[in-house]
């Protein structure tokens, strides 16, 4: 078979040497760009990009690709440790990691995430390989009707995010959509909300407001019980029980599933796949209760997710030379400066390079997974010291995490804001995941229904004429039926018990 | 006698400043210098700008780092450069005519005015192009003409975003041809445009050389017109609307360094001069052609003027967006 | 906990009205579908309604019936908590005047003091490696453009 002849062409030439160290520094690189605030994947990538003028192309590529999928496992680490998401993928990580960190389980939970992470990529790779072309096609046939409708499925998310009440849970959805809205309006181009300051113009950042959210809220939170027990564990006890090894193995799959489908389609973007892994993971445990209290599905899951997206999300690039996000088209500027247009037409005319990048992606997964390993100890190990150091280290860090995204005071003022919302939330128990979710899904609603209409020329019969968005309307109905049906009967219950 | 002691004074103090502030420029660089992109990292403007920041660094002796400020189609990073101090260490790119619609658009509500810039130097001039799917049945731009005028705001036209140069390019064609009209949908960037045009959500592209040449080349796409007084020499079959039949349908995206009002003359001479050279270099050139962008060099005075006629272009195609029932 | 949710409420109901009062000088709808104000508006109108659900909900006891009630953090976290705010707010306006490293430097130390650091030697370290360290690592080996400030530090 044609596919398998070059497979292992690409696998001896990525085998080599020189492309071997590539992709070893390059997943080092992109673990500690991960891990780095404000260095998110795509401004890393970016700074790379000249090295890539002194190697050879190939091995350009195999390093770039190694730093991409790299960073989205360094953002992890911070997401577990320190309740800080080093990148904006990992945010969901960070409600069950960090818990899992705070009873001593944080070497698991780094551990499970590199596993379900090799894992993701594997497989997806996998599947790069075999399904590449004509799934890409398909995925093509999403177009803005099917993202508008999309989103509305997404929104249904909330429901299973909404814990204590899901009038509550849905407050803090609008509240985050309508955030979303503060910038330039997809409309007519004019700013909205933004009261005459400029750096609104972009809207509210999704990092700062994150690292306020998350970090910052956690650090005045802590300073309430500063002595938190931290089990010093053995290495061994690093290693999730049996019990959590049987719950992850179904995380895993369901993540790898879900990153991988959604990694085919462009514009997607790296959280929707892992708020969607968790809240799957949520609905179909026995225990959802636990979510949010240190559950390692709901670390198994995401991470999973994030990477099958990361590798799958390279398939419409290589196959139709479409960049599905921000960073894969900083990864096709690189080809582009080296003289290679990513397309249907590379794959023909240069498979030698395409398959040895393909290649590398199997050798970059196993990679991650050898160097990240051993390091889980090591990185538990950091929040032994006092905490003084700890939280004053995670204050650095957001600084020059907030500041270093565009070199905008304003950003630091918005995450101080954002922690002391954040705190009061906690405090009071308010749930802050719908308000992510209402935060990430927002832009893409009103742009891809605008978008739709431009299209259409006015007419909204064009989401019910197309096939696939149709499908996703009805999808998206029957799980908001089905959360009504579900919650309606404990609402009852609680009014009831109330009486 | 204290006048002129005082008079001496002051013309020793205005001396030293003057030699103190020449010696400054003189040992210009001392620092870093960063190079503002106002669109995020990949596209084609940072592509070349990394280009020319990674040549130029070595003339000046310090390093070029290229700062990205996307956002607001560029306006987040014009407001920033405007607002800098005009030191010589922090220029940036700006892209006409973008940065002209964002000035002359009022509902940007944009801060800054064309005074705000001191051009420096032009890179790149990318003229504009019209592209379809490669089994599209437009095969010319005639075809595509008829078409919307049989048929009017039923073509689906993609552009790059609100006001920018592929719309009023667009615009443009309208004029050339009465009675066409074209349904204007504004993706963001041309990655958006590939997409939807193999998708086969949207019938046409108006775009730039520089972002689609070598799929045109390669066959992948296929151009219908590019819109230069002279054909393309990436894509040397593409006739330009001149040959066509439309000869007032010009436009291209220009991309050139510029700082904040006030810099000191001797700074900019000398960014002026060290660029120049590295826009020169044979690796630049290579790179650059490589990539399908297209150089062209415009400095000092002739680079002022072309913003100025780019400024007042842009304006009457601004005005005409805001009147046209669908922006 | 249930005084805590009534002020929440309440500050939600103002931020919704101030949204909802402010999209209406935005335009409502276009000749192309919704204008630049409608999902401001709608989103307003439902998050009020929302609000004021839950608002009688908690009021009325159904809602928190279980929860704790005191919520209040200690004198000395109170304080301490402050002190963080002041110290990123101080943080935010000085780092570009001053430039990254002097104004990091009296940040780290300030709150590792404020927080109950006690090792000087540890204190000074974190201080210089967290200011001059992180400056020199991110601004010449990662290119990350850092402020340098009127001092040229």
């Amino acid at each position: 078979m044609d596919t398998l002849q070059h497979l292992t062409d690409g696998l001896v030439a990525a085998l080599g040497w020189q492309n071997l160290v590539f992709a070893l520094i390059g997943c080092v690189l992109g673990t500690l760009i991960g891990v780095l605030p404000g260095l998110g994947p795509a401004a890393g990538t970016a700074i790379l990009i000249p090295l890539t003028f002194r190697l050879d192309p190939t091995g350009g590529l195999i390093m770039l690709s190694a730093i991409y999928y790299g960073a989205m496992y360094g953002g992890t680490i911070t997401s577990v440790l320190i309740n800080v998401p080093g990148e904006a993928a990992s945010v969901v990580t960070c409600f069950d990691g960090y818990q899992m960190a705070r009873q001593g389980r944080g070497g698991t939970a780094l551990g499970i995430a590199a596993i379900g992470s090799f894992v993701g990529g594997m497989v997806a790779t996998l599947a790069l390989v075999v399904v590449a072309p004509p799934l890409a096609r398909v995925a093509l046939s999403f177009g803005p009707p099917e993202f508008f409708a999309l989103m509305l499925v997404g929104l249904g998310l909330v429901t299973s995010l909404a814990g204590r009440s899901l009038l509550a849970g849905l407050a803090m959805a609008v509240l985050g959509l309508l955030i979303a809205m503060v910038g330039i309006d997809p409309v007519r181009g004019a700013p909205r909300f933004t009261f005459g300051i400029p750096s609104l113009y972009d809207g509210l950042g999704f990092i700062p407001v994150v690292m306020g959210l998350f970090g910052v809220a956690e650090i005045l939170l802590t300073l309430e019980s500063p002595t938190r027990q931290l089990v010093a564990t053995k290495f061994t006890a690093l290693l999730p029980s049996r019990e959590e090894w049987r719950r992850s193995v179904g995380a895993i799959s369901r993540g790898t599933g879900i990153g991988f489908v959604l990694g085919l389609i462009p514009g997607i973007g790296a959280i929707i796949p892992t708020f969607t892994a968790y809240v799957v993971e949520k609905r179909l445990s026995k225990t959802p209760e636990k979510f949010g209290q240190g559950a390692i599905e709901g670390v198994a899951a995401p991470e999973t997710a994030n990477n099958a997206y990361a590798n799958a999300a390279m398939i419409p690039l290589l196959t139709l030379g479409i960049p599905s996000s921000p960073t894969i088209a900083v990864l096709m500027g690189a080809f582009i400066i080296n003289g290679l247009t990513p397309g249907p037409f590379l794959f023909q005319e240069r498979p030698d390079l395409v398959w040895t990048v393909i290649a590398s992606f199997f050798l970059g997964n196993a990679l991650l997974l050898i160097l990240n390993l051993p390091l889980v100890g090591l990185w538990a190990r950091l929040l032994h010291l006092p905490h003084q150091y700890v939280s004053v280290g995670t204050l650095l860090f957001c600084v020059l995490g907030a500041y270093s995204l565009q070199q905008n005071v304003f950003d630091i003022a918005v995450m101080i804001v954002c922690g002391i919302i954040g705190y009061g939330m906690r405090k009071i128990d308010l749930p802050i995941a719908p308000l992510v979710l209402g935060l990430i899904l927002g832009p893409f609603i009103e742009k891809s229904l605008r978008t739709s209409l431009e299209m259409s020329g006015g007419d909204f019969s064009i989401f019910f004429t197309r096939p696939l968005c149709v499908a996703l309307l009805v999808i998206g109905a029957l799980i908001l039926v089905a959360s009504a049906l579900r919650l309606a009967p404990a609402e009852v219950r609680e009014a009831r018990d109330a009486n | 006698m204290s006048r002129l002691v005082t008079a001496t004074f002051a013309a020793t103090l205005a001396l030293a400043a003057a030699l103190g502030g020449a010696g400054a420029q003189q040992s210009y660089p001392t620092r870093p210098i960063q190079l503002m992109v106002a669109f995020p990292a990949g596209g084609s403007t940072d592509i070349a700008a990394r280009i020319v920041a990674s040549i130029a660094e070595k003339e000046l002796g310090q390093s070029v780092v290229v700062v990205n400020k996307g956002g607001a189609g560029g306006q987040i990073g014009w407001t920033e450069l405007t607002r800098q101090r005009p030191d010589g260490y922090y220029i940036g790119f700006i892209n006409l005519p973008a940065t002209n619609t964002v000035i002359l658009d009022p509902e940007r509500k944009a801060i800054f005015t064309e005074k705000d810039f001191v051009p420096i130097i032009n890179q790149v001039l990318d003229p504009g192009l019209i592209w379809v799917r490669a089994d599209s049945p437009y095969k010319t731009v005639h075809d595509l003409i008829e078409a919307a005028k049989k048929a009017p705001n039923t073509i689906r036209t993609a552009t790059t975003g609100i006001l920018s140069d592929d719309h009023l390019a667009i615009l443009m064609t309208e004029e050339a041809a009465p009675g066409a009209l074209f349904r204007l949908v504004h993706l963001e960037g041309g990655a958006a445009q590939l997409k939807e045009i193999m998708a086969g959500n949207v019938d046409v592209a108006f775009d730039n050389v520089g972002s689609i040449a070598t799929r045109v080349k390669s066959g992948e796409v296929r151009g219908l017109a590019v819109l230069d007084e002279v054909r393309s020499k990436f894509l040397p079959d593409v006739p330009t609307m001149k040959e066509l039949g439309y000869p007032t349908v010009i436009s291209s995206s220009t991309r050139g360094i510029a700082a904040p009002k006030g810099t000191p003359e001797p700074i900019v001479k000398r960014l002026r001069e060290v660029l120049k050279k590295a826009m020169e270099h044979p690796d630049h050139v290579k790179k650059l052609e490589d990539a399908g962008i297209a150089i062209k060099i415009m400095e000092g005075e002739e680079y002022a003027r072309y913003f100025a006629d780019t400024h007042a272009k842009a304006k009457k195609y601004t005005e005409w967006a805001r009147n046209r029932p669908m922006r | 906990m249930r005084r805590g949710w009534q002020v929440g409420c309440v500050c939600l109901l103002g931020v919704f009205a101030g949204a909802l009062i402010t999209s209406l000088s935005y335009s409502l709808s276009d000749n192309l579908g919704p204008g630049p104000g409608f999902f401001p508006f709608w989103l307003s109108v439902t998050g009020l309604a929302l609000t004021g659900a839950i608002l009688v909900q908690v009021t009325s006891g159904r809602l928190l019936a279980d929860a704790p009630s005191d919520l209040w953090p200690g004198r000395q976290a109170a304080l301490q908590g402050l002190a963080v705010i002041v110290a990123l707010a101080a943080a935010a306006v000085l780092l570009e005047p001053l430039g990254f490293r002097l104004t990091l430097l009296p940040f780290v130390a300030g709150l590792l003091v404020a927080l109950g650091a006690r090792s000087w030697i540890a204190i000074a370290l974190c201080a210089v490696g967290g200011s001059f360290g992180v400056f020199h690592v991110f601004y010449y080996w990662l290119m990350v453009p850092l402020p340098i400030g009127a001092f040229g530090i």
